[in-house]
């Protein structure tokens, strides 16, 4: 139990609520704005943190390169995959996307040469040898660690995090009041509408698409540096749906109801672990894991039938057509 | 230039139906011109191939003489050719301001950099959404959700919108189907003062032939996805192909 109530157990549930926001932040400009279907998100947290890791591991390039190379190789997938099938339907686009990050995934799973496999990232390097791309990563972040004098090395990554999300969430709020975020809502609204009116309907949805997929570029970069090794299974659908569930339980079309959403799904997520009192007990900690799951999406229904705008969405838009 | 809108043999099926079967009209720079025909005569599909929602097949379209027919939308709006639709497209979630703002040509706010940078022309996009708005009198109304609008509003909306987009020829797809008898007279009054205030010129698809006769100086008749006759509301009345295609060929 003392684990649990330290501040190290809190602060790392912070700092996967902030990896999140990012992750979500995506798909509420893309979804939320724009009215644009990916299912596919994890995809290009995949494409980041892969990139990252190959350039440091396999080219020795530094990681402060390697980085931005990560994102914008997430943009760059985005890019090819909306030229090719952002003029589909939006069901049958949403349909692409989730094959897309399916495939992804598939390839690192099968390309060990280049990803190392199912292995993950430790097997990146030389064979027998263990492989590394986070020693810059944690040198840095035991310099802000050494600034902001605090004990945890999770603290300072939550203040790192969490300021690159505020960032991000600051830019995309600045972004949607401006004619620019007035576009996007029409075409979420009424494609047809707004072509009638001259707006370039394909050219805003690539570059709300590209947008949304750095965002999740930046996610996978996180969640590499925070977890020091990943595998394909962590690029599994199911987060992409996380970060679904987070902009639903925020509520739809608005900035900041992504990390409210992401701390109250956050803290669901880690707080089932607290459900160790008779009946529950009877269960191992193995089998409670899984009752998160049926918390959150009992909170989900429950939203849907009680709240359905979500925690800060506005009632009014969602009976209207 | 003596055409303001051209269609040539124009041709578009729907599997083994050719909705336009070689449509040939020509509009003329100022008129109000009528599109009137019976249910499936093609207006509309007409009115897709000329605005960019569909591809004729063959034949071209041509907008101050120039090729549009392999054009998207937008571009064809942005060339100065807007339309309405027949069920008003409101945005339905968004004010009715921000409706008529989105109509805004040219507008430097809309690209992503240069929004965030400050450069942007709102102040002129709303004086110009307030004059719009005042003159449905729909001003009371600018902060609303869209979609609180009542049929006739969204329909007034829909026109001023369109008219914000400053075209140089507004296509109206059933401008009054659907609206109050008193609405209709304030419509007709609005089309009217357009061409007189901002010289636009007009193609009206109608139903209602009253109100076709009234309003427009020309008048194109389609049946069976061709034009079987243009010219004044007195020479189309009096044409018996007119008569035939509404009343069937049996009267006789």
């Amino acid at each position: 139990m003392s684990v649990f109530t330290s501040g190290g157990f809190w602060a790392f549930v912070g700092v996967v609520a902030g990896i999140y926001t990012i992750l979500a932040l995506g798909i509420q400009l893309q979804f939320g704005f724009t009215g644009l279907l990916n299912f596919g998100q994890v995809a290009f947290m995949a494409i980041g943190a892969y990139t990252m890791a190959i350039l440091v591991v396999k080219e020795g390039w530094s990681m402060w390169l390697a980085a931005p190379l990560g994102v914008a190789a997430a943009t760059a997938a985005s890019l090819l995959l909306g030229l090719s099938s952002l003029r589909l339907r939006a069901d049958y686009f949403a349909i692409v996307t989730i094959a897309f990050s399916e495939i992804v995934r598939y390839v690192a799973t099968n390309e060990n040469a280049l990803t190392g496999g199912s292995q993950g990232t430790i097997a990146l390097g030389e064979v027998g040898k263990a492989a590394q791309y986070n020693d810059q990563w944690e040198r840095f972040q035991a310099r802000v660690q050494g600034w902001l004098h605090v004990s945890s090395s999770d603290v300072a990554m939550l203040v790192i995090v969490w300021s690159v999300a505020v960032v991000l969430l600051a830019l995309v709020w600045l972004a949607v009041r401006t004619p620019w975020g007035r576009v996007l809502r029409a075409i979420r609204e009424d494609e047809d509408a707004a072509a009638s009116l001259g707006k370039n309907v394909f050219a805003y949805k690539l570059q709300v698409l590209a947008l949304g997929s750095a965002f999740g570029g930046i996610a996978g970069l996180f969640y590499a540096w925070q977890f020091s090794f990943f595998s394909p299974a962590d690029f599994q659908p199911l987060l992409t749906f996380f970060a679904w569930m987070i902009v639903i339980l925020g509520g739809l079309g608005r900035v900041w109801s992504v990390p409210v959403g992401s701390l109250v799904f956050g803290f669901l997520f880690a707080g089932t672990r607290f459900l160790d009192f008779a009946p529950l007990s009877y269960l191992d900690s193995a089998e409670r894991a899984y009752l998160r799951l049926i918390v959150i999406g009992l909170v989900i229904i429950g939203l849907v039938l009680l709240r359905p705008q979500g925690i800060l969405g506005r009632r009014e838009e969602m009976v209207l057509e | 230039m003596s055409v303001a809108l051209a269609v040539e043999e124009a041709v578009r099926a729907f599997g083994g139906v050719r909705a336009l079967d070689g449509a040939t009209l020509e509009v003329e720079p100022g008129s109000i011109t009528g599109l009137i025909g019976p249910n499936g005569a093609g207006k509309s599909t007409l009115f897709n191939c000329v605005s960019g929602f569909l591809r004729p097949q063959s034949g071209r379209v041509l907008l101050d003489g120039r090729r549009i027919d392999r054009r998207s939308a937008h571009r064809i709006a942005r060339a100065g050719l807007v339309r309405t639709f027949q069920t008003p497209r409101v945005l339905a979630r968004m004010t009715v301001l921000e409706n008529l703002l989105l109509a805004a040509p040219r507008h430097p706010g809309e690209r992503l950099g240069r929004a965030l940078a400050g450069r942007s022309r709102e102040r002129e996009a709303r004086a110009r959404a307030g004059e719009l708005l005042e003159l449905v009198q729909l001003d009371g109304h600018a902060s609303a959700l869209a979609g609180t609008l009542s049929g006739g509003q969204r329909k007034l909306l829909d026109l001023v919108r369109a008219l914000m987009a400053e075209p140089r020829i507004l296509l109206l797809d059933e401008p009054i189907a659907g609206v109050s008898p008193a609405l209709r007279v304030e419509l007709l009054a609005h089309i009217l003062g357009l061409r007189e205030r901002e010289r636009i010129t007009l193609l009206i698809a109608e139903h209602d032939l009253d109100f076709v006769m009234r309003a427009c100086d020309r008048v194109i008749v389609m049946n069976d996805g061709r034009v079987i006759a243009q010219g004044t509301p007195e020479e189309v009345r009096r044409d018996a192909k007119v008569v035939d295609a509404y009343l069937g060929a049996k009267h006789q």
